[in-house]
């Protein structure tokens, strides 16, 4: 190897200064270059290169850039030989930031895959390659001391979301919980959330479903629905209030709402609706009155009402 | 109910009433899926087997209405579910098809036991350490561990019952 270059770090500051060397061994003498080391960035030659000989009789020249501009580009070494440059070695830096705190952090407790999942903001580009960690423990009071540590959820590559397995959780107990974000440039911490896992569950979406008009023969009363629902057999355990929403089909109307609902009935007549008129219904349940998150919204139910 | 039941968090009742529900349906599934699995559907069937396995029922005496007194009915509460959690613990193995349900199972009764513990520390009744460690039966064949599974999971409901009658006696407000 004819001539090598060497950095005070490969991972510099974005538009901060990087210093390198450039050495050419006594095994090239004997090519009669012409001693003058010249430096790109990229194509474009970088002038203030300082040139000196050492002990060893090896050429060596340092250049600093004030300001590394580029996220990305190649510093090459060349020397003049006969009428044409030669290039003696080449290096690829990379510039960014350190990390930017991640925020935003939330998480739910998934009932149905048993985990908890926690999604967070990465922030700005950092330009660096950065490994986020979501780091958690559990904890007795409010998350100030640590009781026992839970193993860091390692996210997918490029990914915001971790889930954190059930047997890792007390599910009535505190967590503390926080993203830290890393590159070779730095570490930072999103702010800490302390939790029960429980208290952060969203239920699965109820299953709502329409009945048929009183069968007795009575005429049933115009304007008006039956439906019946009940939230899922997991959930079951879980004490809960509903919402139900309603509008008339095609109709640029807003949401109707009707609060609360016990998360099962077995029949449940919505009167008071336009005659004749096809309506969607939604309904969506939330664990109370411990707390928790509302479910997302059941697939609609069209329906029709009866006629005048 | 007593005086000392308003010494305690007012989300704490509740948090135990859905953890017993929880623990009820976990343990539905289990005697469910070893009916389903391995046609051992009826625990009455079973109790001589009971008998010479050693396994044995946690009692609850303290939470009966009658003698319901609060920190001596949270601390046999807690005792028992550490008892059915080792019991649960020593039916490792029981089959392929019936361990997922049986480690969920056991991670709700630990987490219920925790929060029971926790719960107890924090209205200052000191605790030795875990209870007395009675011996746990030892299964030697795969026979034994489901008809076992189907004595421990039937022993709990029945335990979880009389916990749950008295968390509700307490939570009345």
């Amino acid at each position: 190897e004819c001539g090598h270059i060497s950095l005070s770090d490969p991972i510099i500051h974005l538009g901060g200064p990087v210093t390198a060397s450039c050495t050419i061994g006594q095994n090239c003498r004997h090519l009669k270059l012409q001693s003058e080391i010249l430096w790109k960035l990229e194509s474009e030659f970088q002038p203030g290169g300082r040139q000196q000989h050492l002990p060893d009789g090896s050429l060596e020249s340092t250049i600093t850039l004030p300001h590394l501009n580029h996220t990305q580009a190649h510093l090459s070494c060349y020397l003049r030989w006969g009428n044409s440059l030669q290039i003696l070695d080449q290096t690829e830096l990379q510039a960014g930031y350190p990390p930017p705190k991640p925020y935003n952090l939330f998480c739910l407790m998934n009932l149905t895959i048993n985990s908890l999942i926690c999604q967070w903001e990465p922030g700005p580009d950092s330009h660096l390659p950065t490994n986020y960690t979501l780091k958690s423990f559990q904890s007795r009071g409010n998350c100030q001391t640590q009781e026992k540590p839970i193993p860091d959820c390692i996210p997918a590559a490029g990914q915001s979301h971790c889930s954190i397995p059930r047997k890792y959780l007390l599910l009535y107990q505190n967590i503390g919980i926080r993203v830290q974000a890393e590159n070779k440039l730095g570490t930072s911490l999103s702010p800490q959330l302390c939790f029960a896992p429980m208290d952060l569950v969203k239920l699965e979406p109820p299953i709502l479903k329409a009945l048929a008009p009183r069968p007795e023969g009575d005429p049933a009363q115009p304007g008006c629905l039956w439906l019946h629902w009940h939230s899922q057999n997991s959930t079951l355990f879980i004490k809960q209030k509903c919402e139900l929403r309603y509008q008339p089909h095609l109709a640029e109307v807003s949401w109707a709402l009707v609060a609360p609902l016990p998360s099962r009935i077995l029949r449940h007549e919505l009167c008071g609706l336009l005659p004749a008129t096809a309506y969607i219904l939604q309904l969506r349940c939330i664990r109370s009155p411990l707390p928790g998150h509302w479910s997302d919204w059941s697939p609609s139910v069209e329906l029709n009402t009866t006629e005048q | 109910p007593l005086g000392l039941a308003s010494s305690l968090p007012p989300s704490f009742l509740l948090k135990c009433l859905e953890q017993v529900r929880k623990i009820q349906a976990d343990g539905a599934q289990l005697q469910e899926r070893l009916c389903a699995t391995h046609k051992l559907c009826h625990p009455e069937e079973l109790v001589l087997l009971g008998h010479s396995l050693g396994i044995s029922q946690a009692p609850l005496g303290s939470c009966s209405s009658q003698a319901l007194e609060l920190t001596n009915c949270l601390s046999q509460l807690h005792s028992g579910l550490f008892l059915y959690q080792r019991l649960l613990q020593a039916l490792a193995g029981i089959s392929p098809e019936i361990t997922p349900t049986l480690d969920l199972l056991q991670l709700d009764v630990a987490d219920f036991a925790t929060n029971v513990w926790q719960q107890l520390e924090d209205l200052g009744v000191t605790l030795t350490g875990p209870p007395t460690q009675s011996p746990m039966p030892t299964f030697i064949s795969a026979f034994q561990r489901r008809a076992g599974g189907v004595l421990v999971g039937s022993n709990l409901q029945s335990f979880l019952e009389l916990a749950y009658r008295a968390l509700r006696y307490l939570a009345q407000p």
